[in-house]
């Protein structure tokens, strides 16, 4: 018997909200995997003594650092939110079809949302007295 | 296990233009997935040029009537045309389908017809259904009794009992959901998929049965249940609107209510 093929998937599947919001919480997972290791660097820098510390901060504040720290915050806040309709979805409620492509939405808004206030009081505590 | 790219053998290579039928009041392209066995090519993806003003409003007549005019060898399953035996599921414009019960005016752009996604192709539009098939009888889809059948009449059941069934027993099996999983996609080998767990639970809460700890016990795997990761691609593409993604879920919330 000739090896038969295997028929396309991701390649013509269409991109729905389904795949969208499945895909972007291993991404957001993913994504403060990798912030851990920044995390641990400035826990290892506090520990090292003020000098350390001083440099460390003086590096997480550039700009491309202070770009990838909003994007831990993102992730983060998608993570939870989505981690919460993961939730809701185990007591086998909001599993209809409609009701789950609202709450697709709503993670995403909700995150962004979330994003924005704690990306705000971040930002008011880098600047406090 | 995960692979996205598709191997050597299966990666789409550039197909034939049919010419549009001559004098076409209502023309629309129509793009379809072939693979012959015997001829030891690549897959392609094969143009037509329909006129939906001689042809019928499905998707399916458009195949009918290019097999009969065009190209007799386009190959795909199809018997019943109201949506009741699951013959003709595929990949219309990107998500899984009836051909039958899918209406040309609804999609947009051109028609792009494919197989069920990440399936074994026998030949065009005909994927191998054995691994599936295998999968459904898995779950043992009968009724699993200790009891003695009543000797004078059926086991009865009470008409909330039945109407508790009802939906998930009006699954037909066209694998539309299992094969939009990606879940299923990556481990079909031991993943169950929606189908067939959807089939699992409907025994699973039939009054009548009386098997359903050792059921539970049979999913109680990190692959064949738990692969489940709550895409929801399987409810949303339900040709009869089932919910396979809330029967899981209530078969998850089963193994661990019996846990406390």
């Amino acid at each position: 018997m000739p090896s038969r093929p295997v028929s396309p998937h991701l390649s013509v599947y269409k991109f729905k909200y389904t795949l969208l919001s499945s895909i972007l919480n291993r991404a957001a997972s993913l994504a403060l995997s990798v912030g851990l290791i920044a995390l641990t660097y400035w826990l290892l820098a506090v520990a090292d003594g003020a000098r350390a510390q001083a440099q460390a901060q003086v590096w997480l504040a550039t700009p491309v650092m202070k770009l990838f720290l909003a994007g831990l915050v993102l992730a983060f806040c998608y993570h939870l939110v989505a981690g919460i309709r993961h939730l809701v979805w185990d007591t086998g409620r909001g599993l209809e079809r409609a009701a789950a492509q609202r709450s697709a939405w709503a993670v995403g808004a909700v995150s962004i949302l979330l994003t924005l206030v704690l990306g705000y009081c971040l930002f008011r505590c880098g600047h406090a007295p | 296990m995960a692979e996205f790219r598709l191997p050597a053998n299966s990666r789409i290579v550039k197909g034939i233009t049919h010419a549009a039928p001559a004098g076409a009041r209502e023309l629309r392209q129509v793009r379809i997935y072939r693979f012959t066995p015997d001829s030891g090519e690549n897959p392609r993806v094969d143009t037509f040029g329909l006129d939906l003003a001689s042809c019928g409003p499905m998707v399916l007549d458009a195949l009918i009537q290019l097999k009969a005019t065009v190209d007799s060898s386009l190959t795909f399953r199809r018997s019943c045309r109201e949506g009741i035996c699951g013959s003709c599921a595929m990949n219309i414009n990107g998500v899984n389908r009836l051909a039958c019960t899918t209406s040309m005016k609804e999609l947009s752009g051109d028609i792009k017809i494919y197989p069920l996604p990440h399936m074994p192709v026998v030949k065009d539009l005909v994927p191998d259904l054995t691994n599936f098939y295998a999968q459904y009888a898995a779950v043992k889809p009968w009724l699993r009794t200790r009891t003695p059948a009543p000797p004078d009449r059926e086991r009865l059941q009470s008409k909330e009992e039945q109407e508790r069934i009802d939906r998930p027993a009006a699954c037909i099996l066209c694998a539309c959901c299992s094969t939009a999983c990606p879940s299923y996609w990556w481990n079909s080998d031991r993943f169950l998929g929606p189908a067939a767990l959807l089939a699992a639970y409907r025994w699973i809460i039939d009054s009548r049965d009386e098997a359903t700890g050792e059921r539970l016990d049979e999913l109680e795997d990190p692959f064949r249940l738990y692969r489940c990761h709550t895409i929801m691609n399987c409810t949303d593409v339900c040709p009869k609107d089932l919910n396979p993604a809330r029967a899981i879920a209530e078969i998850k919330k089963m193994m661990v209510e019996r846990q406390i």
